[in-house]
């Protein structure tokens, strides 16, 4: 386990990274904390207290849609995938975030160089 | 209604919800397993990284936007077992509330069915009264309409959709040979028009009705019931009314009334009567009885109608200064406010004093939860301290609080119609519309408001206190704190101070309308009212048959004298509190002025021995005997009053007077002044000695007179006699409205008599109330600080110094009440100045009484608890301590 390199996600940011292995195609919640950690290569642990309350919370708002079906392992399981609201939910967001991590980082790139 | 299907899908949810996690538990485990770890090992390994499963489901419902409505039915399931369980606490409460919101509930049910409920017409608000201002008089003084004047309005005026009159009166009606009086209606034949009321059967009134000759009626529907057999055939016929023929044009439905009044006419009979005869009512124009209802315009205001009819008034002014020159302009109010109009202020004054006592019930029952709750405190603490939120404690205790007050609510509906049924025997009949009160949906409606907000307001400071308490530190002192804390003592104190003060003030104010009713009823009369049948006959009034009148009405009252065990019998007119009056202008000969300046003054028909038979003492000069007759000199008496201020510096014997009444013998002569009476209280028992003169009743057929006798023993048993008497006079003359003179003043004084039981009613709750709160609070303070009490005995103390220690606290608290009470009084009693006789409502013999009261309440409270306290073993609370 990793947790010594645990960083605290910024708000919202856990949404978004759900809602992106979700849109690879149907898929449970372990299954979800497993993608995430091997995406990150294994620098993101996502905690069953936050990624229940979030998968809960963006079917709530429409954004994802769940049916119980039989996993790998042949026992019943929930699956989550985008509903079209959440697709588009995705895009946007997606372009949100890289255009605030561009502006960001171009900032924080110049104060580094700066303090050297 | 998402969160509704929801919720009651919530098994669903949650062993879905259980089903996910376990799912992914047992994937982690087997994970685990896979890699090599031992399945005992990979269970706990598991268990820890889950951390608390039940945080982890209770996030996810939170996240379900569900958990609003499911905590709340769950905090109301846990508040409900929490009462149910303390059962003298809560049925404490409960009872508490029940006659707060009880109480609340029967004065609100009054004045809603008084002031609040429309009038039964359609489109009622634009339904207005209408009458003339007086301006030779200071302040808004109305005037009726005379005919001629009506008739004018009727024609020029450009903002009614119609205006009508309308007078009530007396009428012997004979029915299959019987006479019998009873209450009519003299309308304008537009009147159904105006209140937009169609008859049942047949046409209704036309125009040409109000002609001479066209005598109609329309029957009442209870009338036409009880008198006909609700017979449909009935229109077209005729029946008999003061001996004429009128025809009947139709019936009214049930639910119509108008004037709505006690007691409420049988029947409406068209104007044409008025308009028969030498010199017909229709056409005096100085003859004002009517009244006028109009219905505005679509769009008019009151304002705009009463400048219109204000054109028509000034022009007629000036156009007949006889009889107009005073009356310039017009008043015009909406038909519901002028009907209730005298009954708002007392109404209002009662909503106000128990809104108080429902206050003071919120404070008590503050003060209970608080005493309570702070019993309560570890629970609340452990509860913060595994995790609730301080909202979530609060929403918890108002929703106990609320539940409380709504289950206190549900008693007083309960309780409420008892208390209307309570209240309308006590009631003044005359208010109009009262005995409809009852519990509708509006006042549903307003009990479930006040309850929640009761719930709200006396919830809300206990709750707070509780959820502002530190847990660690409440958690530590484990319940049996020293002292609940400096914050808590002081909210505590400042309830029992309110509820002290607002006691007060009830107190303050039924005592000074008690001071005032007792006034009211040791008032002097000015006549002696003890044994004294009054009764009234239906002797025709005929100008063919003058004479007869008169002399009927001489022999009625020998046949009385004579009877047994009747000392004297004579008859006059207006009888005192009866609410018939009359003022009548008159000119003082050798003061000549204008005929629209004539001074005017209110009018009295007497029959020789009148004086002597009320009691009424005779001041100067002779009273009338049997020379004031038919044929005698025209002669007048007046009272001391008339005479004080009138012939300020002269004899007033003696003097002429020429009054604008007369009938057809005696037409406005000039009369002497024969004699000098004391004044008496005629238009109620707390009205002014007013001015009054009396004509002979032989000179003045003009209404009939009241049949006066004064009994040896209780008047009541002479009655069958006087009944007899007159039958044997003539049959066809009915004898009605025989009451005593003293249940004329009872009813006189029945609306004061009101206010003040219910006033003292309302303070008595409230004392009682607000010592139980001081009680409480003492009580609760001893268990407190027993400790500390303990202590102090221990090193010294005497018992004496314990009881008066708590006895101080008690009284330094009552007396701040008192102190704020009084401040409050000092401001709020003005409100029922109007209430109030001869008593001023700063009137320092009551506040002083009441504060003593208060303050001897107070320690009573106060001694019992002091009295546990000082009787504490020290050694044995302090080693339980």
């Amino acid at each position: 386990m990793k947790t010594e390199d645990r960083f605290d996600l910024p708000q919202g940011t856990l949404d978004l990274l759900v809602m992106r292995v979700v849109a690879l195609g149907p898929i449970h919640g372990y299954a979800i904390t497993q993608r995430i950690q091997q995406m990150s290569r294994e620098a993101l642990q996502v905690r069953q207290g936050s990624l229940y309350p979030a998968l809960h919370r963006l079917e709530y708002r429409k954004l994802l849609r769940a049916r119980w079906q039989p996993s790998e392992t042949g026992r019943e399981a929930k699956f989550y995938e985008l509903t079209d609201k959440g697709r588009a939910y995705l895009k946007t967001e997606t372009e949100n975030w890289k255009r605030l991590t561009d502006v960001v980082g171009l900032i924080l790139k110049g104060t580094l160089e700066g303090i050297s | 209604m998402s969160w509704l299907h929801r919720l009651f899908a919530r098994r669903q949810m949650e062993s879905d919800l259980d089903k996910e996690l376990r799912f992914h538990f047992e994937s982690q485990v087997a994970d685990k397993v896979r890699s090599g770890v031992p399945e005992t090992e990979a269970r706990r390994l598991t268990r820890i990284e889950f951390g608390g499963i039940e945080q982890i489901k209770e996030e996810c419902r939170e996240s379900r936007g569900t958990m609003w409505v499911e905590s709340i039915m769950q905090d109301l399931r846990y508040a409900l077992r929490l009462l149910l369980h303390s059962p003298g606490f809560t049925i404490t409460c409960v009872l508490i509330l029940a006659i707060g919101i009880g109480a609340t509930t029967a004065i609100f049910s009054l004045v809603n069915s008084v002031l609040l409920q429309p009038l039964p017409f359609p489109q009622s608000s634009r339904l207005v009264w209408v009458s003339q201002k007086d301006h030779s008089v200071p302040g808004v003084v109305p005037e009726s309409l005379s005919y001629p004047d009506y008739f004018d309005w009727r024609a020029q005026n450009h903002t009614l959709e119609g205006i009508a009159s309308y007078t009530g009166s007396t009428a012997t009606i004979t029915l299959k040979g019987d006479s019998q009086r009873f209450d009519i209606q003299t309308v304008s034949s537009n009147f159904f028009q105006v209140l937009r009321s169609s008859p049942m059967i047949g046409r209704g009134l036309s125009w040409e009705d109000e002609r001479p000759g066209n005598r109609t009626v329309m029957l009442s529907y209870s009338f036409w019931q009880s008198q006909f057999g609700a017979e449909p055939g009935i229109v077209g016929k005729s029946i008999t009314m003061n001996g004429h023929s009128y025809r009947v044009a139709g019936v009214m439905p049930k639910a119509f009334q108008f004037p709505i009044e006690n007691p409420s006419a049988v029947l409406w009979k068209s104007i044409a009567d008025e308009a028969e005869g030498n010199n017909p009512a229709t056409q005096q124009r100085g003859f004002d009885t009517l009244g006028v209802i109009a219905r505005l315009r679509p769009g008019v205001s009151v304002e705009q109608a009463e400048a219109d009819l204000s054109v028509i008034a000034g022009n007629l002014a000036r156009q007949y200064p006889d009889n107009n020159k005073q009356y310039s302009s017009a008043l015009v109010e909406p038909e519901l406010a002028h009907m209730t109009g005298d009954t708002r202020p007392a109404l209002r004054v009662l909503f106000g004093a128990v809104s108080l006592v429902l206050l003071l019930v919120c404070a008590n029952l503050a003060g209970l939860l608080l005493a309570r709750g702070s019993k309560r405190s570890p629970e609340f603490a452990l509860r913060a301290a595994i995790g609730a939120s301080r909202a979530a404690i609060i929403r918890q205790l108002m929703l106990e609080s609320i539940l409380l007050s709504v289950c206190g609510g549900a008693a007083g509906v309960a309780l409420a119609p008892g208390l209307i049924e309570m209240m309308l025997n006590l009631m003044p009949v005359e208010i109009p519309r009262i005995e409809n009160a009852s519990i509708d949906g509006r006042v549903l409606a307003f009990v479930l408001v006040v309850s929640v907000l009761t719930g709200l307001l006396f919830g809300a400071f206990p709750a707070w206190r509780l959820a502002s308490t530190a847990p660690a530190k409440a958690l530590r002192e484990g319940g049996r704190s020293l002292a609940g804390g400096r914050m808590q003592h002081r909210l505590h104190n400042g309830l029992v101070v309110a509820q002290t003060a607002i006691g007060m003030v009830l107190l303050i104010g039924a005592g000074l309308l008690m001071r005032s009713f007792v006034r009211i009823l040791n008032v002097n009369l000015g006549f002696d009212p003890k044994h004294v049948l009054t009764s009234r006959i239906g002797v025709p009034f005929d100008e063919s048959r003058h004479n007869q009148h008169y002399f009927l009405y001489q022999q009625a009252v020998e046949r009385i004298a004579a009877l047994p065990g009747v000392q004297s019998a004579s008859a006059g007119w207006p009888l005192p509190m009866s609410n018939s009056t009359a003022t009548v202008s008159f000119n003082i000969q050798g003061r000549p002025v204008a005929k629209g300046d004539e001074p005017s003054e209110s009018l009295g028909l007497a029959m020789p021995g009148y004086f002597e038979t009320m009691k009424i003492p005779l001041l100067a000069g002779r009273a009338f005997g049997t020379q004031d007759g038919l044929t005698g000199q025209p002669t007048i008496i007046v009272n001391q009053a008339f005479a004080r201020k009138y012939f300020p510096h002269e004899n007033p014997i003696g003097k002429h007077i020429q009054v604008g009444v007369g009938d057809d013998l005696f037409d406005h002569p000039v009369r002497e002044i024969v004699g000098v009476v004391g004044d008496i209280k005629h238009k109620g028992l707390t009205a002014d000695f007013d001015p009054q003169y009396y004509l002979p009743y032989a000179q003045a057929l003009i209404t009939n007179a009241y049949l006066v006798v004064r009994t040896n023993g209780d008047p009541a048993t002479v009655q069958a006699g006087i009944d007899a008497a007159i039958r044997g006079l003539d049959k066809s003359v009915p004898v009605y409205q025989t009451s005593t003179m003293e249940e004329y003043l009872h009813k006189s004084a029945a609306q004061p008599r009101f206010q003040t039981f219910l006033l003292s009613c309302f303070a008595v709750i409230a004392l009682a109330l607000a010592a139980i709160g001081l009680y409480g609070l003492l009580s609760y303070m001893v268990v407190q600080r027993t400790l500390e009490i303990g202590l102090r005995m221990a090193l010294g103390a005497q018992r004496g110094d314990v009881l008066r220690m708590i006895v101080q606290r008690g009284l330094r608290l009552s007396l701040s009440g008192v102190g704020l009470g009084i401040a409050a009084s000092l401001v709020l009693t003005r409100l029922i100045s109007g209430m109030l006789f001869e008593v001023r409502p700063t009137d320092p013999i009551t506040f002083a009484a009441t504060a003593a009261l208060l303050v001897i309440v107070s320690t009573a409270a106060s001694g019992a608890p002091a009295f546990r306290a000082s009787r504490l073993d020290p050694m044995k609370t302090l080693r339980e301590q």
